[in-house]
């Protein structure tokens, strides 16, 4: 099943293995464009589907891994898989922890290879998703005022309106409306859907060592 | 004064006259006895006649006897010297009547002397005086001596002996002799002893007349004698008019031999006198007039020379052939003139030699040049066959003409076997031809030469030899042939050939380990093609398995794989000629494509090492004789140790530049520049030796490698470290022609 408006590129500077590479992808029903250098990659404007790049680890001028810090720099969300004719650890260990679907040695076995551009579409895709949905949430939680943020980040923690209020030192009946605010803007009903979503959003239930920073 | 005296007085004086004169005539020519044979008669008949004048003057019978006794004296003399006149001249006559006639003679002398008052008279009994031709003469009146016979005899005797050598002459042809003097002598000596008898005996009254008779036998002498004298001067004034034409003669003679450059020259032995042509005298440094003897002669010759030169006289001397000899003479300056001589001996009738004629030839240039080369020829020979090599010499048809002895020890082949191509079953088979090549090619152009081959020595091994040949030329650069020499370089060859074993070996494994450094770049060099393969049969499978395949995309898939394919047999094959051991390859190399070829195949390690690499070529780079796989390890090698020199400098900063330009028009540089951390003082004086490392894990064989491999090649390589910083590499090799 081919993720839908996906696009897969391929960057290697020797085209033997560029041509071998399109056709592969091409013969797995996968929409391909290959590059043979990262910067001619990087002029390209970038898919908007979907997407993962087929790199070498080694080429001249960029290499495969200043293209993987590139991206990350411009928070791009191309799955990138690296392939390399003669890899070693560290340079393998430094792209895995940098987000690399896999570091496939050439020659590869090609399911290893397309396995590898199923999982990097479906994680590309997935990512689209949350990245879409935290996007969302963020904009609900922009609407919280500073109080608001606050007392949300304290109900989150499970604590009752009284213990609130004695946190944050005001009323009951003030964290009261607050905490009602708060549902209304951020459109949930129940503590626990509450929870869900500014999980989703990626932000920390404050602690009270965090608090005790703050402070 | 009468008659009588005058006449008596001129017999006399006629007598001295002829007697001066042929003493004269004997003083100049001693040997001559017949002279001075007729000189004593002459002055016998003066004196004669001088007794006869005085006996008939004498007054008393006393004086008769004493006078006639003494006249005995001067008759004796007479008697004596005719015999041995007779004998000479005619040289005819027995010796023992000669003899004869003397001892009789001489008996007669001494009785007379013992008798009184003479031989002739037993007594003189009176004086008879008379008138004779108007003067008045005396005559004695005695009784004749018996022993007068004794006289008789004598005179007898000498009729005899002159009647025989009369004869004798007269049949041996000397007729005119015979009958002068012969005849002469007889008949004048018959009257003289005939007039005398009868006056003694007192048959007829006359005074004794034989001075008169005796006269006749000085004037038959001297005519005879007079003869000889008149025909020597017709000889002389013969002689004279010929001696024009033959110093004419001789001045030619001496010209032409001059001109031959002989000095003619006559010894006269006896005489101890030489005559020599002027030119002669010039070689022997003699003046013009100096009187020559065979003593100055000597004190010219060449001390060592002399007593080689008087024995071959002396043998010459003893009959034992001509003489001849070369020696040397001294001249005057101290300088040495080598003369050739060579001369006959005249022998007279006795055997005795009389003089030598002979010839003198400078041979003095013919000497030096003989000299000059017997002596290079022998010293050639001495140390040809001498040195401690083997030489051989060949002529100009390539055949070989001369192997010393040290040649000939080493193969123990005899002189005859070697020579022409006789050597050459001696070569190795294997080696055989390219050595003729090369003395064929040389030989041809005329050109020096130098080869290696194997020759069998006398125990059956092969040894190395190293055979140089130069081309010989005449001093008017006439091509003579060449000469050669050889030396066994078995011992070097083979040391040469294990060193060459063990660079080989070295280079070998140090290509090996260059390989481990290299893992990336092979890994990737054939990686790239297999990822290509697999890829595109992946693809086509699944084209295939999709059921939609488009055969001319299949087609170009299958292309590509092949193409791939090849690629990665090309990337192996050059791995192989990298591991490979055994004998290098030389070719004519352009030293930029090595660079270019290192550039790219070490790309991927550059990479790994985030290192820049980059060439400056200087276009239409001369080649060079050289292996492009070694070229290629040495680059690498300076590459790698270029990485490690930049381990530690920023990333931005690593880069490593190959140059390739001309050095003047002999030599190719090429050199290898990295900006890493230099080289240490302390390591730079031994960077190229075997062990020398500052690597953690090296070994330190890479720059010795490196270096035997440059050196190998003919080529130079040197380090320094760059003004701004990191450090250059730099070797040169020449330039191939």
């Amino acid at each position: 099943m081919i993720v839908p408006d996906s696009l897969v590129f391929a960057i290697d500077d020797d085209a033997s293995v560029r041509k071998g590479l399109t056709r592969l992808l091409r013969s797995a029903r996968y929409q391909t464009e290959a590059f043979n250098s990262a910067s001619d990659f990087l002029l390209r404007p970038p898919h908007p589907g979907p997407s993962c790049v087929i790199v070498d680890v080694r080429m001249p001028g960029v290499t495969g891994i200043e293209l993987q810090e590139a991206l990350i720099q411009r928070r791009r969300e191309e799955q990138l898989i690296f392939i390399t004719g003669h890899g070693n650890i560290s340079m393998c260990a430094k792209a895995m922890k940098a987000g690399a679907v896999d570091f496939l040695p050439k020659p590869f076995r090609n399911e290893d290879l397309l396995q590898c551009v199923g999982r990097a579409l479906n994680r590309s895709a997935e990512q689209r998703r949350r990245n879409a949905e935290k996007t969302s949430v963020r904009l609900l939680l922009d609407a919280l005022t500073p109080r608001e943020f606050e007392v949300m980040q304290l109900v989150i923690t499970g604590m009752l309106n009284k213990q609130i209020a004695a946190e944050l030192g005001t009323a009951e009946k003030t964290v009261k409306v607050h905490r009602g605010r708060v549902m209304q803007k951020l459109r949930v009903t129940s503590v626990a859907e509450l929870v869900r979503l500014v999980e989703r959003a990626c932000v920390a239930p404050a602690t009270r060592a965090a608090r005790e920073t703050k402070v | 004064m009468s008659w009588i005296t005058i006449l008596w007085s001129m017999n006399a004086a006629a007598c001295l006259t002829l007697a001066a004169i042929y003493l004269l005539v004997w003083s100049k020519h001693r040997e001559d006895w017949e002279h001075l044979l007729f000189s004593c008669t002459a002055i016998s008949v003066a004196v004669i006649a001088g007794f006869e004048l005085a006996v008939m003057r004498s007054d008393t019978t006393q004086q008769f006897g004493t006078l006639l006794r003494w006249a005995h004296v001067p008759l004796w003399a007479l008697i004596v010297s005719l015999v041995w006149f007779v004998r000479f001249r005619l040289r005819a006559g027995r010796t023992w009547l000669a003899w004869s006639v003397c001892a009789l003679r001489s008996l007669a002398l001494f009785l007379n002397f013992l008798l009184q008052p003479n031989l002739n008279y037993r007594q003189i009994t009176n004086l008879q005086q008379f008138s004779w031709w108007g003067e008045k003469v005396s005559v004695a009146v005695g009784v004749p001596n018996p022993w007068t016979l004794i006289g008789y005899l004598g005179l007898l005797l000498l009729l005899v002996f002159l009647i025989d050598a009369t004869v004798a002459a007269w049949r041996r042809g000397d007729r005119r002799q015979a009958l002068i003097v012969g005849g002469g002598a007889i008949f004048f000596v018959a009257m003289g002893w005939a007039q005398s008898s009868l006056v003694i005996w007192g048959v007829i009254r006359t005074p004794f007349l034989i001075s008169f008779c005796y006269l006749g036998i000085v004037v038959a002498m001297a005519y005879e004698l007079s003869s000889g004298v008149l025909r020597a001067a017709q000889i002389a004034g013969q002689l004279r008019s010929s001696e024009a034409d033959l110093r004419a003669t001789e001045q030619r003679m001496d010209l032409a031999a001059s001109a031959a450059g002989l000095g003619m020259w006559v010894w006269d032995i006896v005489r101890n006198e030489t005559w020599l042509t002027d030119h002669c005298r010039a070689l022997f440094g003699f003046a013009p007039s100096e009187v020559v003897n065979i003593e100055k002669f000597l004190a010219k010759v060449h001390p060592d020379d002399r007593e080689m030169i008087s024995h071959e006289v002396e043998k010459s001397l003893d009959g034992l052939g001509d003489y001849g000899a070369e020696f040397r003479v001294l001249n005057g300056d101290g300088t040495i003139r080598w003369i050739d001589g060579r001369g006959r001996v005249e022998f007279n009738g006795d055997g005795k030699p009389v003089r030598i004629h002979g010839v003198s030839l400078d041979i003095t240039n013919r000497k030096l040049g003989e000299g000059a080369l017997r002596e290079s020829e022998i010293r050639f020979r001495t140390m040809a066959n001498t040195a401690p090599v083997m030489i051989w010499m060949s002529g100009t048809d390539k055949l070989c003409t001369f192997f010393n002895t040290g040649w000939l020890d080493f193969t123990g082949r005899t002189f005859a076997q070697e020579l022409g191509n006789g050597w050459t079953e001696g070569v190795h088979r294997d080696d055989l031809d390219r050595s003729l090549e090369v003395y064929v090619n040389s030989f041809d152009v005329r050109q020096p030469f130098t080869m290696e081959y194997r020759l069998r020595r006398s125990d059956g091994e092969y040894r190395w030899l190293l055979d140089t040949g130069t081309p010989r030329f005449a001093s008017d650069g006439a091509f003579l042939g060449y000469v050669g020499s050889c030396i066994d370089i078995s011992e070097r060859k083979l040391a040469e050939l294990d060193a060459q074993r063990h660079r080989t070996e070295l280079a070998h494994l140090s290509r090996v380990a260059l390989m481990g450094e290299m893992s990336a770049s092979i890994a990737h060099e054939l990686n790239q093609p297999l990822a290509g393969i697999v890829s595109n049969a992946g693809a086509g499978q699944r084209f295939i398995d999709r059921g939609d395949v488009d055969l001319r995309e299949l087609r170009a898939l299958l292309v590509d794989i092949s193409a791939d394919g090849r690629r990665a047999g090309e990337v192996v094959r050059g791995i192989r000629r990298m591991l490979k051991k055994g004998e290098t390859l030389r070719q004519l190399v352009d030293l930029n494509d090595v660079v270019t070829n290192v550039a790219h195949m070490i790309g991927p390690d550059a990479l790994l090492h985030s290192c820049k690499v980059s060439t400056s070529l200087k276009p239409n780079l001369l080649p060079v004789e050289a292996d492009p796989i070694q070229i290629q390890q040495v680059l690498i090698n300076l590459v790698v140790n270029g990485f490690d020199a930049m381990r530690d400098i920023p990333v931005q900063n690593r880069k490593i530049l190959m140059e390739t330009e001309h050095r003047g028009n002999e030599l190719i540089g090429v050199s290898i520049r990295d900006y890493g951390v230099g080289i240490p003082d302390e390591a730079r004086e031994r960077l190229f030796e075997p062990f020398f490392t500052t690597k953690r894990e090296g070994l330190g064989m890479g720059l010795a490698i490196v270096r035997s491999i440059v050196e190998a090649h003919h080529g130079t390589i040197a380090a320094e470290n760059a003004a701004d910083g990191g450090a250059r590499f730099h070797f040169t090799l020449p330039v191939a022609h």
